[in-house]
């Protein structure tokens, strides 16, 4: 067994800016992630983010990853790649299956005093015929193949969802070179910001609101999808069957937040709708119902790279503050304008119902005995 | 709204949020045409503009408003606006034209004094627009500019052109 | 959509679960995500239910009339990622 002052799980924008935010303030801090490279999901951000220019929006995701890998770099967090949690044991015990330099790995339990738990969130599926057939994806995954390892998933897509990620991986697609044949979304209206609908718009992207997958068709891959219009109880309406020739079916449902290690170490957990299904209860540290165990991003309700940032840097503060690095003062200073942060991102038509599921989390924590 | 069921905005949506530049400023030479109509939390545009012609202040949701006056049409701002909503519109350019600029960030970038078709926010093209300009600089980050000359008829219309699949 | 067009399809791939052995899993009494794996296997395969959980939620709630979170999750048990057999043959450090 080894210990370790601070363990983060996860070496995306909310773990990796949680172990800066520790390290900076002089804790001894871990951040172990099953991916090959650090970041979760930022380098395949390329876009330019929204935000506050104080803070780094108007940047595209990729630049804010690299930003986030020098600082951790600067401030001596030590990054284990290739190496997934597999398990969270009684009293702060991690065990990691460890990526060596070999190619092999090794088991190591380590037993630390703070784990912060950044695992991120997984992407819905939406079942139709033939939604087994090869061609047929998350948006996430095809946003993975196009801007990280630089493969067409196909020519030409039809995108189903029509929330931010939806908006924005059909964008990307097209700057990668297929064609967006049909963004089809069930809902009567757009779901994700005007702004990234009017750039798909312009490229010439059919917008179906009212619609669903019904079928996908192909014998070894995708070649045809059939859509249809749904009437008011959402049931496809017979007869208004339209057949896209496609190869590629993006599924942009939703994500979920990826919680086993949380139950794991039986920290309490609320369902919220709005966030996505299971999260843990926290405090305003970003501190769970198990003492010494933080948590921060999607893994405590699904929302974006700059609100995962921000908890990240709460929990990285708090987990520091408890260690005795940062005294209760200064700590209090940071941790209000991060909040206060937090509250901006939160805020207008599409940030407020996050802001009520946040205070609904916040509400339910109980008391630590 | 019409911009959230059918993903483009009308120029009756603009009107309703006071973002229709009049034509006396029209007539006094190029301007910035901010079309962000809903409270994301969002403000590069307003610390891309040195002349400090956009607005958005406090809460950071808040609409982006311009200063007519004070705005020269530089088109910093456009490359500067993560939603891809600012464009640079001037009705001077000739008897006849207007320019047109807009965020392009798709390959291959076309050419100057090439002939492409001019697009209208629902992607159709209206017409036909020569262009007069691509910068692409660094401080842009990899957001390039296009400017296109087209019939000035058109000119609150087009916001891009067709993107091209010859590769 | 209508029943007899969606009873064929897959809900977990991994473990290659039908609406139809869904629905007959209900049928016969499963409450729950929990429920359903017992008598299925859905959500036992590589991916640990990532994948199909959230279907089988869809499933249950929609044949049995109760919210999503009436419908549970699975049991987290370690190892929450698959491990080769010759890492853990090794021991742990």
């Amino acid at each position: 067994m080894v210990n370790k002052e601070i363990v983060v799980v996860g070496a995306g924008p909310a773990g990796l800016a949680a172990a800066i935010e520790a390290a900076k303030a002089g804790g001894e801090v871990l951040v172990a992630d099953l991916n090959i490279l650090p970041g979760g999901q930022l380098f395949k951000q390329i876009h330019k983010f929204f935000g506050s220019s104080a803070h780094r929006s108007g940047t595209r995701g990729i630049e804010i990853g690299r930003q986030l890998l020098a600082e951790a770099e600067k401030y001596g967090v030590e990054i284990w790649l290739n190496s997934a949690v597999i398990g969270l044991y009684d009293d702060r015990v991690v065990s990691i299956e460890k990526g060596l330099n070999s190619g092999e790995k090794e088991l190591i339990n380590i037993k630390a005093e703070k784990i912060i738990l950044a695992t991120g969130a997984s992407e819905n599926v939406v079942r139709f015929k033939g939604w087994t057939l090869p061609g047929v994806m998350g948006a996430g995954a095809a946003q993975t193949m196009i801007n990280v390892n630089r493969v067409k998933p196909g020519n030409k897509v039809v995108m189903l969802g029509s929330g931010n990620v939806g908006l924005i991986v059909s964008y990307q697609l097209m700057q990668a070179g297929c064609d967006v044949v049909a963004l089809v979304e069930a809902a009567p209206n757009i779901g994700g910001y005007g702004v990234h609908a009017s750039k798909i718009r312009r490229a010439g992207v059919p917008v179906y609101t009212r619609h669903t997958i019904i079928e996908a068709k192909g014998t070894d891959r995708v070649k045809e999808v059939i859509i249809a219009e749904l009437d008011d109880s959402w049931q496809p309406i017979a007869g208004t069957e339209k057949v896209l020739e496609a190869d590629v079916v993006t599924l942009a449902a939703g994500l979920k937040p990826i919680s086993d290690l949380a139950r794991l170490h039986d920290l309490e957990m609320v369902y919220n709708g709005v966030f996505g299904g299971w999260v843990p209860k926290h405090d305003e540290n970003m501190e769970s119902t198990q003492s010494g165990i933080y948590v921060a991003g999607d893994t405590t309700g699904v929302e974006e790279a700059n609100t995962a940032l921000e908890e990240g840097r709460l929990a990285g503060i708090a987990a520091a503050e408890s260690l005795g690095y940062i005294a209760e003062k200064d700590a209090k200073e940071r941790k209000d304008d991060t909040w206060k942060r937090l509250d901006g991102l939160r805020m207008g038509p599409f940030g407020e119902k996050r802001m009520y599921a946040k205070n609904e989390i916040l509400a339910c924590f109980p008391a630590r005995s | 709204m019409a911009l959230e069921q059918n993903g483009y905005i009308t120029r009756e949506e603009l009107a309703s949020f006071n973002q229709i530049i009049s034509e006396e400023r029209f007539k006094k030479g190029p301007v910035a045409i901010i079309e962000c109509i809903q409270q994301i939390p969002c403000n590069p545009c307003e610390s891309a503009c040195v002349r400090k012609a956009i607005r958005i202040g406090e809460p950071i949701t808040s609409l982006p408003v311009l200063n007519e006056d004070r705005c020269t049409g530089c088109g910093v701002c456009i490359a500067r606006c993560p939603g891809l909503a600012i464009f640079v519109i001037d009705k001077t350019f000739s008897d006849a034209e207007a320019t047109v600029a807009f965020p392009y960030e798709y390959t291959p970038l076309p050419q100057k004094d090439e002939t492409v078709d001019a697009v209208d926010r629902t992607g159709r093209v209206v017409c036909k627009g020569k262009v007069m300009k691509v910068l692409n600089p660094e401080s842009f980050d990899r957001t390039p500019v296009v400017t296109l000359a087209i019939p000035t008829e058109y000119a609150d219309e087009v916001r891009s052109m067709k993107r091209r699949r010859d590769r | 959509m209508s029943k007899d067009l969606d009873d064929d399809m897959f809900v977990c791939r991994c473990e290659e679960v039908t609406v139809r052995e869904i629905r007959q899993a209900i049928a016969e009494g499963a409450r729950d995500v929990v429920g359903i794996k017992r008598r299925t296997r859905a959500g036992m395969g590589l991916c640990q239910g990532r994948t199909c959980e959230k279907m089988v939620q869809q499933i249950l709630s929609q044949e049995l009339g109760i919210s999503p979170e009436e419908t549970g999750t699975s049991s987290a048990r370690p190892p929450v990622k698959p491990v080769d057999f010759g890492t853990l043959a090794k021991g742990v450090q």
